[in-house]
């Protein structure tokens, strides 16, 4: 009980809380970093054979992404959860509507943006 | 009276051709007197003579031309009489018969005179000639002289006369040459040198004056017949005969303007005159360069030979290339006073051989670094000057130019003692090169691609270090804080800078360092100028294609979309009024593969952290979909308000710094084991963490033990006494170990990037080729490749394609590959 008094005096505190003994160190600011990338199983997409991380071979030789940005480079899943490039993708479903891992039916589960 | 009718018209067409004779006799002896008066001193005294001789006696005239009347006085005193029969036919026309008598005896009378004439102008002739050459006084006048000779050449005579002459000009010649001969066994060489140069400038006064007297032969039978010589080229001819038959005196002529020369050339005065008369006495003689031309060169030779060794061995190479081309000028100069301009070629080439040519190896091996070394730029301006006119000599130059810069470079490139100012020193020697190839070298193209390939040589004989060390010298360029440079000076040195990284072959080496660096700079907000970045970015673009910027396009490209996110995070978080609201929180996102790879860690964090995190996360995801976020602890910093008696502090300090303070708040002391097991950092990070905040400039907590090591059965304790003079307060990481092992790791992810490029290069080939050999193989890789690469490496790489069936060996031939489509 006498304890209490002296930390209440020996520390000032900034707050509104009277009775509240203030913190030895108080986070104030915080620069992170973080690093993303797609949210995939495998890291390679099976039709290029390059990184999804990376434009698609096509991208890269046309240099189409400074023009369209990174939408066509994007990622897509599958409903089987296989994920290629868009572009690729794209090109290949126009000759077989099939998942080139799995041969299921393709549908589109989701996309990257 | 019809018969005295014809015998009047004979007498007045006689009449009439002895007035034209007379009349053209005076005018050539008119134009003689002028001629002879131009051509010498000598030719004026006794012009003046002649002169003085008519105006004494006006009589004189007559009396000459009476004697000469004399001399075959028939035919004078049948002028006389015809003149007398003309006067008394006028008078008395009565006496036709005599007229006729007196004509007849003159046909009959004319063949018998010229033997006596001739003869006698003979011996007048030759009189005169002699006492020419002897410089005596003629008794005759020079008209008289003149007219005796048109008179023998009107008679054909002048065959005769030319031979007469040729033959007393050589009894002349003869006689002088022996007269010098006897007295030249005890002359002086000087003095020798003199005497036949006075005589042979008597000679041609001599000659000059004899032409003149003799210029009517010269006008018709000379030039009427093809194989005889003018007079004075007749006596040059026998003077260059006899003077050239005679070798002792010829001999002692060359060698004492040998001698003059030589002493000239020592230093000593010498009568320039007398050496330009004789050597234009050989010319006239033509025996210039038989005789004389010849034995100079020579001379020459051997005098600068044994000159040129023994001043390269007292004198330093700057004050030798003076000598050198003071020689040169004094040689030009001798050219300019009194030698001929036919040797100008072979005496300067000569010189240039026994001073440079000869010498060309010892001036190089010997002066050309110290030259370099100090940046003697007047002496390089005088060594380029001097080695163009040698072949050959730019040649050697630049050969050991590029020596130079390929020896001294590399002494700053090796030692790795001098790292830290490799890269300074190397701007600066390109810098002192260039000016001395502009300046000194006059801009000469082969010596800059030279100093270009001595760069490229010597700049990568140590493997991926000088890339490094320039890669490192950019960042500390465009770091903030760099004071003192304004964008000028910066953009400058930048471009400064691409110059030596356009040299280096391992470019993927600086890349990844300047990657690296340039990550530092962006997430902790060092940059400088961003305009000043985008420039570095763009020459390297320029330099290299868009392939080999586009990752750091994309790095920039990031740092831009993070500010975007965290804005729209801002708005986010306010509107939702979450526990946020008191922390400033600022997330770069980083797109994997653009930036260098970060090893994941994991850490144990508060909720301090863990709770915004969490939020961002949900906030991100929801606005990318199919992302996931890798957080990385590592790459963050904090600023905590800190509680002291002597006041608050504001801490800026990495994020593993700021886990490990938080823990203080419950605990104010703390073993190293509990903190270790609250923050999960791994053991050695963290004791570098507990150093800094224990151990450093600024102690906010004390450890106990004291000392600068941290063991493990450390406690810590907050410090509650902390003072500083500032209130904000940064508090660096130790990091050296970690960055000699980030050191490593860049080159080791280098290494492992280059063996896909080997890989590439191999499949390239050989998709090419289908079948190759081992060997071929091998070479061909190492044309392509633009990295050093050793051949067990790129063994392995082929074994490797092998094993993938990319191809395979030859089944009857295991040196010999097929490519496998």
């Amino acid at each position: 009980m006498a304890d209490d008094p002296e930390n209440s005096v020996d520390r000032p505190t900034d707050d509104g809380d009277a009775g509240k003994p203030e913190k030895m160190f108080t986070l104030k600011k915080w620069n992170a970093v973080a690093m993303w990338s797609w949210d995939v199983e495998c890291d390679i997409c099976a039709i290029c054979r390059v990184q999804v991380m990376d434009s698609c071979l096509r991208c890269q030789a046309d240099n189409k992404r400074d023009v369209m940005g990174r939408q066509d480079c994007v990622v897509v899943w599958g409903e089987c959860n296989h994920s290629f490039h868009h572009c690729c993708m794209s090109l290949w479903v126009k000759q077989n509507n099939r998942c080139p891992l799995c041969q299921q039916e393709w549908s589109i589960q989701r996309m990257g943006k | 009276m019809s018969a005295a009718k014809k015998y009047k018209p004979m007498d007045t067409t006689e009449l009439h051709e002895n007035t034209e004779n007379i009349a053209a006799c005076l005018k050539k002896a008119e134009n003689v007197a002028p001629t002879a008066a131009a051509a010498s001193s000598v030719g004026r005294s006794a012009f003046a003579a002649q002169n003085m001789n008519s105006a004494s006696t006006n009589g004189e005239r007559l009396p000459n031309f009476s004697k000469l009347g004399g001399s075959h006085g028939e035919i004078r005193t049948a002028s006389t009489t015809s003149n007398l029969l003309n006067r008394m036919g006028a008078i008395h026309n009565s006496k036709p018969g005599d007229v006729k008598k007196i004509v007849i005896k003159n046909f009959k009378d004319k063949p018998t005179l010229p033997d006596n004439y001739s003869k006698d102008t003979y011996v007048k002739l030759e009189e005169a000639v002699i006492a020419i050459q002897l410089s005596k006084p003629i008794k005759y006048s020079l008209e008289e002289l003149y007219q005796a000779v048109v008179n023998m050449c009107s008679h054909k005579m002048d065959a005769q006369l030319y031979a007469k002459l040729k033959e007393l000009t050589e009894q002349h010649v003869k006689r002088n040459i022996k007269l010098k001969e006897l007295t030249g066994g005890s002359m002086d060489k000087l003095i020798l040198l003199e005497k036949i140069n006075h005589w042979w400038l008597s000679f041609c006064q001599q000659m000059i004056m004899i032409r003149s007297i003799f210029l009517y032969m010269d006008r018709t039978y000379v030039l009427q017949n093809s194989t005889v010589h003018s007079i004075w080229d007749m006596g040059l001819d026998l003077f260059r005969i006899h003077f050239a038959q005679n070798s002792v005196v010829q001999k002692r002529t060359v060698d004492g303007l040998l001698t003059l020369i030589e002493k000239e050339r020592q230093g000593s005065t010498v009568d320039r005159g007398l050496l330009k008369s004789l050597v234009r006495m050989l010319c006239d003689l033509q025996i210039y360069t038989s005789s004389f031309e010849e034995k100079f060169l020579d001379a020459t030779n051997q005098l600068y030979k044994a000159e040129s060794q023994r001043k390269m061995q007292e004198l330093e190479v700057p004050e030798y290339l003076q000598h050198v081309n003071k020689r040169l000028a004094e040689e030009n100069e001798r050219l300019r006073h009194y030698l001929d301009s036919s040797t100008k070629h072979p005496l300067i080439y000569n010189v240039e051989k026994e001073l440079l040519a000869e010498h060309l190896t010892s001036i190089l091996q010997k002066g050309l670094d110290s030259l370099l070394e100090d940046n003697r730029l007047s002496d390089l301006t005088l060594l380029y000057g001097l080695l163009s006119r040698v072949k050959n000599g730019t040649s050697e130059l630049c050969g050991n130019f590029n020596g130079f810069i390929k020896k001294k470079g590399r002494t700053i490139v090796i030692d790795p003692e001098k790292d830290k100012s490799m890269v300074q020193d190397l701007l600066d020697f390109k810098d002192k090169m260039d000016v001395i190839v502009r300046t000194c070298f006059e801009h000469n193209e082969k010596f800059t691609n030279s100093l270009r390939e001595a760069f490229e040589f010597f700049i990568n004989q140590r493997a991926n270090k000088p890339a490094e060390l320039i890669a490192k010298y950019v960042d500390m360029k465009l770091r903030s804080g760099n004071k003192g440079t304004t964008d000028e000076e910066l953009e400058k040195t930048l471009d400064k800078i691409m110059v030596l990284f356009r040299f280096i072959h391992g470019k993927d080496v600086f890349e990844a360092f300047y990657k690296k660096d340039l990550a530092k700079r962006l997430l902790v907000g060092k940059s400088a100028s961003v305009d000043s970045e985008k420039s570095m970015l763009s020459k390297l673009k320029q330099e290299c294609g868009g392939g080999f910027t586009s990752k750091l396009e994309g790095m920039f490209k990031d740092m831009e979309l993070s500010r975007d996110i965290n804005i729209a995070f801002r708005g986010h978080a306010l509107s939702n009024n979450r526990d946020v609201h008191n922390l400033d929180l600022c997330v770069s996102i980083l797109t994997m593969g653009y930036w260098p790879t970060y090893a994941p860690t994991e850490v144990t964090m508060p909720p301090q952290f863990i709770n915004p995190q969490q939020i961002f996360n949900k906030f991100y995801l929801e606005k990318h979909s199919g992302r996931k976020l890798q957080w990385q602890p590592t790459l963050g910093n904090c600023m905590l308000r800190a509680q002291f008696d002597a006041g608050p502090k504001e801490l800026l300090v990495s994020l593993f710094q700021a886990l490990v303070l938080l823990l203080f708040n419950d605990k104010p002391v703390l073993s190293y084991e509990e903190i270790l097991a609250a923050t999960l950092i791994e053991d050695g990070e963290l004791r570098r963490t507990l150093q800094s905040l224990a151990c450093g400039r600024a102690r906010v907590i004390t450890k106990t033990p004291k000392g600068r090591e941290i063991l493990d059965g450390d406690q810590f304790d907050f410090n509650n006494e902390f003072t500083n003079k500032l209130f904000r307060i940064k508090i660096n990481q130790i990091q050296m170990k970690e960055t000699n092992e980030e050191q490593k790791a860049t080159e080791e992810r280098v290494f492992q990037d280059r063996q896909y490029q080997i890989d590439a290069a191999i499949v390239r080939i050989m998709k090419m080729r289908k079948t190759l050999s081992h060997n071929l193989l091998i070479t061909e890789l190492f044309n392509q490749l633009t990295f050093p690469v050793k051949p067990a490496d790129l063994k392995k790489r082929i074994e490797s394609l092998i094993d993938r069936d990319y191809m395979e060996r030859d089944k009857d031939n295991q040196n010999q590959y097929n490519y496998v489509a």
